[in-house]
């Protein structure tokens, strides 16, 4: 079984992002970056499949500016077996993102495609759900436990509430979520291998999509600095300001 | 010329310091402390694991085969880290040491063992008094006078000596040197102990940059958070003072530590001259750091509960073993005030 992997670019999870002075965009000059660390969890699971012997090779996919290699290079000291780039350096939203994903699968008939539920900067939980619909194939999101079984994928969701498993017929969809399991750290001999491992660079055009932007960002700012607390006299004291003041009972 | 690190280098930096920044955090250090040994097996297998144990090993014998040059970043991560694993002396002092002595069984027994991580080596150096970490060493490697001594953990008996840095375990050996025991004596033992001097402190040197780093990271952070008559800390000129200070110390001393590392890895004539001339620098900005940080942080940066004191005692520590400032200046003042001294723009880049 071939397995899928996408991987996005974004600013490393410890780094405190700043919006740029024009409000324009995050700035991302001199970041940190890294591979969003729910796609780490879907590099992860898949190299786990294959070593299990579940799956036969783990292809590897990130799409953006050449810097993607970066990371798709540190899929790869991670166990994944090839790499694939779609080079633009168009801003990708989620539509043309699983456009360009559709055609790599229908290319490299992948029975399971492994996506993290979103990336940390868009926050768009869109991909994999758009994946599968233009694919028509089932879709399993949210994932803390995904079982390989007679042609079949079983998939443990995390759902408000508790834990929902399904049945996936294959080829499928699995976006994964925080608990399915903890990445590895890539060990220097794998680090050294990878950059021996094969990546393709193709381009939107290549794939016969169009990757222009639909939607138009328009304002980026902070969140609102945290206000300074006070002390209150008394129980009285603060049940009124609850009340009057913040109004929240 | 071309200075700069290569792109593996840097990955290897980058990866490595994600790994000891996660798992070595200060929590970590202070659980270790209470341990019987204050060492992990399972953190020392995760080592072995990513490669680092055997990245001097040569590939013949199960390493990656890699130099100190290519090592020196990750020292300083574990420097960063105030790691208490004895890593860098195993990468840094006791593998090269295995690799230069004359002796096939010698090497074929534990290099292997020490690549996969199922084995720790112990260099002693008569100039430190002390050994680090003889209490976890499978083979211990001793001088005694112009000799250099392989013996077994089972041939010696040690004695704790408690260190300032309570992550330093140091042990005083007994033990009884004989013929069967010597890999080197004469000329080449001489050699040998001065390279493996020269490896300490080239150890010591990294791990003092990871320090100071660190230690400034801290206080920044501590001094953007703690705000008097309304503004940070921080934002006044004489706590920016103490910070870019040592800031300063640091970024001079990171080029004569990679001169250093690049000068041992290509057996350059200078090493000596270059390690002392990394050491005292490099110690000289870490015991800086710690001065100035703790004063930013009002002085309880010397107290228990505050995580500074861990690097600032490593650093203290450092800049005593593996040779004393004195025994560095010296090894510098013997070279430039030579008649025949190579000095001057020329010379710079002398091999």
């Amino acid at each position: 079984m071939k397995i899928l992997v996408a991987v996005k670019r974004v600013a490393d999870a410890n780094v405190k992002v700043r919006a740029k002075a024009d409000g324009s965009a995050a700035d991302l000059a001199n970041v940190k970056m890294a591979i969003n660390p729910f796609c780490e969890i879907a590099v992860e699971e898949a190299v786990r499949l294959k070593e299990k012997g579940v799956a036969t090779e783990v292809v590897v996919v990130s799409m953006g500016d050449k810097a993607c290699q970066e990371q798709i290079r540190t899929a790869l000291a991670l166990g994944a077996d090839r790499g694939i780039h779609v080079e633009t350096d168009v801003d990708l939203q989620p539509l043309a993102i699983a456009k360009m994903l559709k055609a790599i699968v229908d290319k490299e008939s992948s029975e399971l495609i492994i996506l993290g539920k979103q990336s940390i900067d868009g926050d768009n939980n869109q991909t994999g759900q758009m994946l599968a619909a233009l694919a028509g194939i089932p879709q399993g999101t949210f994932a803390s436990e995904v079982v390989i079984e007679d042609g079949k994928a079983a998939v443990t969701r995390e759902i408000d509430g508790g834990l929902q498993t399904i049945s996936l017929s294959l080829p499928a969809v699995v976006t994964t979520d925080l608990r399915l399991n903890e990445p590895r750290y890539a060990s220097l001999p794998n680090i050294m291998k990878a950059k021996r491992k094969p990546l393709d660079v193709v381009s939107p055009a290549d794939l016969g999509v169009d990757p222009a932007p639909g939607v138009t960002t328009l304002k980026v700012e902070a969140p609102a600095e945290r206000q300074a607390g006070i002390i209150v006299e008394s129980v009285e004291e603060l049940v009124d300001k609850l009340k009057n003041e913040a109004k929240v009972i | 010329m071309d200075f700069t690190f290569t792109e593996d280098q840097l990955l290897f930096k980058e990866s490595v310091a994600d790994f000891l920044r996660n798992e070595i955090t200060p929590e970590k250090i202070r659980e270790l402390w209470d341990s019987e040994t204050g060492r992990s097996d399972a953190l020392w297998t995760q080592l072995a694991e990513l490669g680092l144990t055997g990245m001097t090993v040569p590939e013949e014998f199960g390493g990656l085969g890699m130099n100190e040059l290519d090592f020196v970043l990750l020292a300083q991560e574990c420097g960063y880290v105030a790691l208490p694993e004895p890593l860098v002396h195993n990468v840094l002092v006791a593998v090269p040491t295995l690799i230069a002595c004359n002796n096939d069984k010698l090497k074929k027994q534990w290099l292997p063992k020490i690549a996969d991580g199922s084995a720790k080596v112990s260099v002693g150096l008569e100039e430190n008094f002390l050994v680090e970490d003889a209490h976890v060493a499978d083979l211990l490697i001793l001088q005694s006078g112009d000799e250099l001594h392989a013996i077994s953990k089972d041939a010696v008996s040690l004695r704790y000596n408690q260190s300032i840095d309570l992550s330093r375990k140091l042990y005083a050996v007994e033990w009884t040197p004989s013929a069967a025991t010597c890999i080197a004596s004469g000329d080449e033992g001489k050699a040998q102990i001065e390279a493996i001097m020269n490896r300490g402190a080239l150890a010591c040197a990294a791990q003092a940059l990871g320090l100071a780093q660190r230690m400034i990271e801290m206080s920044v952070q501590y001094t953007s958070e703690r705000h008097q008559f309304g503004k940070p800390i921080g934002s006044f000129q004489a706590v920016k003072h103490h910070m870019s200070n040592i800031a300063v110390r640091l970024e001079y001393a990171k080029a004569p530590v990679h001169r250093a590392a690049y000068a041992i890895a290509n057996g350059q004539s200078t090493a000596s001259l270059n390690v002392s001339h990394a050491k005292l620098v490099s110690t000289e900005a870490a015991d800086l750091a710690a001065k100035n940080c703790m004063q930013v942080h009002g002085a309880m940066g010397y107290t228990w509960e505050v995580d500074l004191h861990i690097f600032m005692k490593k650093a203290w520590a450092f800049n005593s073993t593996w040779g004393d400032v004195a025994f560095h200046k010296m090894r510098v003042a013997d070279y430039i005030f030579a008649d025949d001294a190579p000095l001057g723009a020329g010379n710079t880049f002398l091999a």
